[in-house]
């Protein structure tokens, strides 16, 4: 192939939507310190946020592997994760041993709702992705009456008025505020900040999802998602192997939001997790994964590029033509890409 | 090649989407709501002068009357392009006398000015009603308005 | 397989499981309607406000579901449309009927383009057409705001009122008052029975449409998109343009939404411009499915039970979860659960049921086989 055949089959095989997306980045870093904003300070922003929604995205492997599609259903692994939370600050336990403990405690019931969870949609397979959903949407709203009536104690986390009933937002200040990133954190210059921390912790996360996908387990699950059929008559336990990578998904679901609290600053309780499958959704579809099939390039390369965006935008438009147009470009790039997805014909046998 | 004809699912289509954008003009013209301001004050014009009325009774269509003293000014909310003016009013020779016109507002105009004295006058409709134009008061800088999108909550009643 | 003469038993418990969403929702009202303390009038006349208001956009979901494409989630596309129409006559100052009657006709090629998009883009990912739309009524969003933010008020679009524009000079404001147009259709026909005001000139306009659904299912075209909703293929064998028929039933789905949120509208008074919208989507495709409709086949029907029940559950949530617990906050998070429950729990039925049909056809095709061989 020549090179003009060479860059139509990339252009062809990574997607116009993602090669727009990637020029339109490069177009704000250029664009930043002619209007004003510091590449320094941008590129710390950026760093930042990868590492909080890095460990959301990579919860998006297991299920896209298995078969189960996008998990929509993200939020059951968030509200574990917010019950490990605010367990571990219920339990008074602070700095390093409060982020463990919230992961400890979280664990048992990731594994549990991830369980469930999966065991529904073995039974709805092929409508897994709307399903998953509005059992995101379902938990959450439950959760809301939850939050209001469970017996937490801990004044910081209740409502100071009647003194029962959880905030809408507590602060992990004084608990496990920035325990990762500030943990051998790099600082380069006055401005630029690299939480080191937070993302070795990904990077291990990482690379033992990595190594799990090459073990026979990890291959038997990505049979199951490229064909089914096969994968069955090979022996593999379709439907264990597809529960077992939701519980993987639900658990890392669970940990992601620990990490994105601990950098973040609050726990968002009530409706607070909501949308939260979306911008991880489409982070990984924007860095090259499809409906049935990813790697973890596509979770660095999607998120750096997904959380590039959000953060610059705002920043160089409102110092360049003085109106915050984020919010609407954020809705239009992260769903557009979705849509884009979605509307792609699948490899995978149904 | 045979001559391309326009089928009569062509007609009939064009007749519709027609006929649609004749109902959407009517709708304009019958939903318009205009505001008649109703000026009680001299008026000069072309070498003539209308006196204003000491008092004057107006009546817009069926609305309620409208008491004017003089240097007076009321309002009238209209729907719809044809509309009547009734008003009382003393003459010359202190004579009660009670008269209706008739007039329509030109296309797309909000709000209008009408002058009693210039229409009892007998003024051409061109000089008793005008065009007006609300004086825009200067903006005091208003705080932003926060345009809330994420909704999440979806508590609101529906 | 089934006995000759199923016992009484067995009938209700075939009941229960083919409609066991309004069950739930019945037992749900039974249980909150006496605890929340309303009289039986208030609800009855809040009942009848809430049919007036939304019955239309809910009808609006049924031709989708005749072919086959789920619930259509897009509807939220024709309700944008409704909006502008809405805030275009809301500048212009056309008030009453007239103006309901120019905002629809400014709707309609709004909503035509945006549902032969969504049309389109459902034909690309066949199978997944719910979740799709789902997705294009968000990522729509952002659309609308760019232009009802950004371009509405500017010299692209001009807006003359300046009481609909942001302070800042561009971008129509969060609330559109409605006054002119407000309960225009309700009021033009109003009797009250028994103490409740029956608006019956939006009866009317929502009668007519059923039966324009009803006749609808008639026509060639109605014939058409039940075929396709049966089997895709089975259609286009027997000539139907199955890609084509699937994207009109989009599009009247959303001209009809966006005649439908022109009504609603009306009846609330105000418009909220970036919300009104993207929440009647949700609790249209909710209120259906509570009336006992599935993704695969709705009726008139469900409509007319399910925005009964469901409101009646909204209504009585936040009194009911005060008066049980003492927080009405409990309440209104009690009802948005149950709204998003009842959406899974249907589309969880729909998808098991479907499975267990496939598997039993293939049993009996296998049976047969086995018996033809034999």
């Amino acid at each position: 192939m020549n090179m003009k055949e060479r860059i139509l089959h990339f252009v062809h095989s990574f997607g116009w939507p993602r090669i727009i997306i990637g020029l339109f980045l490069l177009l704000l870093f250029i664009a930043a310190p002619i209007v004003g904003v510091k590449v320094s300070t941008s590129l710390s922003d950026t760093l930042i946020r990868f590492g909080m929604n890095s460990v959301m995205v990579l919860a998006m492997v297991p299920m896209i592997h298995s078969g189960c599609g996008l998990n929509f259903g993200l939020p059951v692994g968030i509200i574990a994760g917010l019950l490990g939370g605010t367990l571990s600050l219920q339990l008074n336990f602070t700095g390093g041993l409060s982020f463990f403990m919230a992961i400890v405690l979280a664990t048992p019931f990731a594994v549990l709702f991830g369980w469930a969870y999966g065991v529904l949609l073995n039974k709805v397979k092929g409508g897994e992705m709307m399903i998953a959903t509005y059992v995101g949407f379902s938990i959450v709203s439950f959760m809301c009456m939850m939050w209001l009536l469970l017996p937490y104690s801990n004044p910081t986390m209740v409502w100071g008025y009647t003194g029962s009933g959880l905030r809408t937002t507590i602060s992990t200040e004084g608990y496990y505020y920035h325990v990762l990133n500030d943990f051998l954190q790099i600082k380069i210059g006055s401005h630029l900040v690299i939480p080191t921390g937070m993302i070795l912790f990904f990077a291990l996360l990482a690379f033992l999802m990595w190594a799990f996908l090459h073990t026979k387990t990890g291959t038997a699950m990505t049979a199951v998602g490229s064909n089914p059929v096969f994968a069955r008559a090979s022996g593999i336990n379709v439907d264990r192997t597809r529960i077992l990578s939701v519980i993987m998904s639900t658990w890392l679901g669970a940990v992601g939001i620990l990490v994105y609290q601990q950098s973040f600053g609050f726990i968002q309780l009530y409706m607070g997790p909501f949308y939260m499958a979306m911008p991880a959704v489409s982070a990984i579809l924007i860095g090259g994964a499809s409906v049935n099939k990813a790697s973890i390039t596509n979770v660095i390369v999607g998120t750096f590029l997904f959380q590039g965006i959000v953060t610059m935008t705002p920043s160089v438009m409102n110092s360049a033509i003085h109106t915050d147009m984020s919010e609407v470009i954020r809705i239009i790039v992260s769903n557009g890409m979705i849509l884009y997805a979605l509307t792609r014909k699948s490899e995978a046998t149904r | 090649m045979d001559k391309v004809h326009i089928s009569r699912k062509i007609w009939i289509r064009l007749a519709v989407i027609v006929a649609i954008l004749l109902v959407a003009v009517l709708m304009f013209l019958i939903g318009k709501q205009h505001t008649i301001l109703l000026d009680n004050k001299t008026l000069e014009f072309g070498g003539e002068t209308y006196k204003a009325f000491s008092i004057v009774e107006v009546q817009v269509d069926k609305e309620e009357q409208l008491e004017l003293a003089a240097r007076d000014r009321d309002k009238a909310v209209v729907t719809g392009q044809r509309h009547s003016i009734t008003v009382l009013y003393m003459d010359a020779n202190y004579e009660e006398i009670e008269k209706t016109w008739k007039f329509s507002v030109p296309l797309g105009e909000d709000m209008l000015l009408l002058s009693v004295p210039a229409l009892v006058g007998g003024a051409e409709p061109a000089i008793w009603l005008t065009h007006y134009e609300p004086p825009v008061a200067a903006a005091a800088p208003v705080s932003e308005e926060v345009v809330v999108t994420e909704d999440a909550a979806l508590l609101g009643d529906f | 397989m089934s006995p000759l003469k199923e016992t009484n038993w067995q009938k209700v418990l075939h009941f229960l499981e083919n409609n066991t969403v309004p069950v739930l929702f019945l037992v749900i009202c039974a249980i909150g309607i006496p605890l929340s303390g309303y009289s039986a009038s208030y609800l009855a006349q809040e009942v009848v406000v809430r049919i007036s208001r939304n019955a239309f956009l809910i009808i609006a979901l049924l031709i989708p579901i005749m072919a086959g494409m789920g619930l259509n989630f897009g509807m939220t596309l024709g309700a944008m449309a409704g909006q502008i129409g809405l805030i275009l006559i809301s500048d212009w100052g056309i008030v009453g009927i007239p103006g309901m009657v120019l905002a629809m006709i400014i709707s309609t090629p709004i909503s035509m383009l945006l549902g032969w998009g969504c049309g389109k883009l459902l034909n690309m990912a066949k199978g997944r057409e719910m979740v799709t739309s789902y997705i294009i009524a968000f990522f729509m969003n952002g659309v609308y705001q760019l232009v009802v933010l950004y371009i509405m008020g500017t010299k692209f679009l001009p807006i003359r009122s300046s009481s609909l524009v942001l302070p800042r000079g561009y971008g129509i404001r969060n609330t559109v008052n409605l006054i002119g147009i407000r309960k225009s259709l309700d009021n033009l026909l109003a009797v009250k029975v028994f103490g409740i005001s029956l608006p019956l000139a939006t009866f009317a306009v929502i009668a007519l449409l059923c039966i324009f659904v009803v006749w609808f299912r008639r026509t060639k075209l109605g014939q058409d998109m039940l075929a396709v909703g049966q089997d895709m293929e089975v259609a286009r064998d027997a000539g139907i343009r199955v890609e084509h028929t699937r994207i009109v039933s989009i599009v009247i789905s959303t001209v009809l939404a966006g005649y439908g949120m022109v009504i609603y509208l009306s009846n609330i008074g105000t418009l909220n411009t970036y919300n009104s919208h993207s929440q009647i989507g949700m609790f249209s495709v909710a209120a259906l499915l509570v009336g006992g409709a599935s993704v695969s086949k709705a009726n008139i029907g469900n409509v007319f039970l399910g925005v009964t029940l469901f409101h009646l559950m909204f209504i009585v949530s936040p009194m009911a979860g005060k008066n049980l617990i003492g927080q009405a906050q409990l309440g209104e998070y009690f009802r948005v659960f149950v709204s998003y429950g009842v959406i899974t729990m249907s589309l969880v039925l729909y998808e098991v049921r479907k499975r267990r049909e496939k598997s039993r056809v293939g049993r009996e095709l296998a049976a047969g086989q086995t018996a033809e061989e034999a």
